[in-house]
């Protein structure tokens, strides 16, 4: 791929937490309107790359690029600021702001700190929350929701903040199994509207329904990397196949 | 769910048996020439509450201690706040030091600390030429609230540090900064959980405020001594446990209040 059009590019990544060294050298290249799929056995270090990706936590080595955002040379969350209206995140324990009502939940940051208007900000939130099929509950609690619900709030949270990038992180992993389709139909949606997207997953086959492209990590680095098609059809290399092989 | 059920009957009917243990030796004791201790009781009760033989205007007395803990529980709010939020500092050069000072003063006995400062704090000082009398009422307050005060920053980085991490991570992948993060999403969650350890707190300080006759101030049980000199050695006993009840009475309610409050906040994040 010719990398000056990447959106994003990671360059020979490594990270280590104390004297273990999670990342190994990450070299990924994501273009816009790529919707890009990690898979991995757990501990491989599939969360750590998505959080190195929007500086959540730094790198040791080698360089991160987000559009005109050089993510390795930020050092205050004050710089991250920019990269952070680009790329948003959404986690496996969903993580909202249990103090606050779901469309509270997806108004506050776009308010509060990108500084838009609020009444802009609320149409804004409720088609978010009627694009995930929640407009019933916006003024309820975080508390007063199912894990799917929660996750379709955080969902359009995220997208609140107009991204051009959204990081998921095993956003199914804590649902019951009938409520992880309501969540991944909304991912779908995004993916086909031609929004970027990284998503670290286990479901095999939604990654192979919408990825444009699949990365298998095993201890800290991209083991392989292809189409769908290839990697879970005709895998190259044994670690790949011995995990398919588990997994599907 | 059943052996709550049988948890809460059986501590029901546990105190339902101490209250009419109470009654039964009240009536029995009344039959024996206990109706006289009371009376006595009675009689001086007004200067027990209020320090004033006509219970006005407030001048000591059991008031004085509610005064003196509603005092010290002020200056251990403002302490504990700046000792707690510096525990929870970035910086090691701020976070060391409040560290050890918060286990210094919750580590010594609430009595050996109001000695101190009846020691420590001198009785005049010197500002600009004129001479200030410190009052044995400051030294009891300052006594009290230091130990007070590491205790409530101690629950207000427990409570800090109990919200999940992944509140924090989500803030940060929104663009707040640390101090907004602070003030619109951690502060208000654990406000929530900081509250019943502060009334806790407080209903401690109040059983505490006893240990201030010590410096003389003519708090429930300074008046409760002189009064007892002048009483017949049988009543004395009536006279304590008159006292012990209107600590009881005070503080008991805000145990429970704060109970509640803690089984409300149960199970509300997450
Ligand atoms: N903050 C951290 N401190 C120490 N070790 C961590 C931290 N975060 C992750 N790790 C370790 O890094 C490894 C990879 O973690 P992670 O990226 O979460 O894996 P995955 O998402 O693929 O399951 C794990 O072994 C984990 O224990
Ligand atoms: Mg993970």
């Amino acid at each position: 791929m010719n990398r000056t059009d990447a959106l994003i590019e990671l360059d020979q990544v490594t990270k280590s937490f104390g004297a273990f060294q999670v990342l190994k050298g990450i070299s990924l290249a994501v273009k816009d309107g790529e919707a890009v799929c990690i898979i991995g056995p757990s501990g491989s270090g599939k969360s750590t790359i998505l959080r190195c990706i929007n500086g959540l936590i730094p790198i040791n080595s080698g360089s991160i690029r987000v559009g005109t955002h050089e993510v390795h040379k930020m050092k205050t969350e004050k710089e991250m600021r920019p990269l952070r209206h680009q790329v948003s995140m959404v986690f496996q324990q969903y993580n909202l702001f249990p103090h606050r009502t779901a469309l509270q939940n997806v108004m506050m940051a776009p308010v509060q700190v990108l500084g838009h208007d609020r009444r802009e900000v609320e149409a804004r939130a409720r088609r978010l929350l009627a694009k995930v099929r929640l407009s019933e509950k916006a003024d309820a609690y975080p508390g007063q929701l199912s894990g799917g619900q929660q996750q379709r709030v955080a969902i359009a949270r995220a997208l609140a903040m107009e991204p051009q990038v959204i990081l998921f992180d095993e956003v199914t992993a804590a649902l019951d199994p009938e409520t992880v389709k309501e969540v991944l139909t909304a991912i779908r949606e995004l993916v086909d509207e031609g929004l970027t997207c990284i998503l670290v997953t286990h479901e095999m086959k939604f990654a192979r329904e919408v990825a444009d492209r699949v990365c298998f990590t095993d201890h800290g680095r991209i083991v392989e990397s292809g189409p769908p098609a290839q990697i879970f059809d005709a895998p190259q290399d044994p670690r790949t196949r011995e995990f398919l092989g588990q997994v599907l | 769910m059943a052996l709550i059920a049988t948890y809460a009957g059986k501590k029901r009917t546990v105190q339902l048996g101490i209250a009419l243990a109470l009654v039964a030796w009240v009536a029995l004791d009344a039959t024996g020439g206990g109706g006289e201790g009371w009376a006595r009781v009675w009689a001086r009760l007004p200067i027990l509450l209020t320090g004033n033989g006509s219970g006005w205007p407030l001048s000591g007395g059991f008031a004085l201690n509610v005064f003196l803990s509603l005092c010290a529980m002020a200056m251990a709010a403002l302490l504990g706040t700046a000792l707690g939020f510096g525990m929870l500092a970035k910086n090691r050069l701020v976070r060391v030091p409040c560290f050890f000072v918060m286990n210094f003063l919750r580590n010594s006995p609430w009595l050996v600390l109001l000695f101190a400062m009846l020691y420590i704090i001198p009785f005049n000082v010197r500002l600009f030429g004129v001479s200030i009398a410190i009052p044995a009422f400051a030294k009891a307050v300052i006594g009290l609230a230091l130990p007070t005060a590491a205790n409530f920053a101690e629950i207000i980085r427990g409570a800090v540090q109990s919200i999940h991490s992944g509140q924090w991570e989500a803030a940060r992948a929104l663009g707040y900064m640390p101090m907004a993060i602070y003030g619109r999403i951690i502060l208000p969650q654990a406000l929530r959980r900081m509250i019943p350890g502060w009334m806790n707190l407080y209903a401690l300080l109040m059983i505490a405020t006893s240990l201030a006759t010590v410096t003389g101030i003519q708090d429930v049980i300074t008046t409760l001594n002189t009064l007892l000199a002048m009483e017949n050695e049988r009543v004395i006993v009536y006279f304590y446990i008159t006292a012990l009840f209107l600590f009881f009475a005070f503080c008991y309610p805000l145990a429970l209040l704060a109970r509640r409050m803690e089984q409300s906040v149960k199970g509300d994040s997450l």
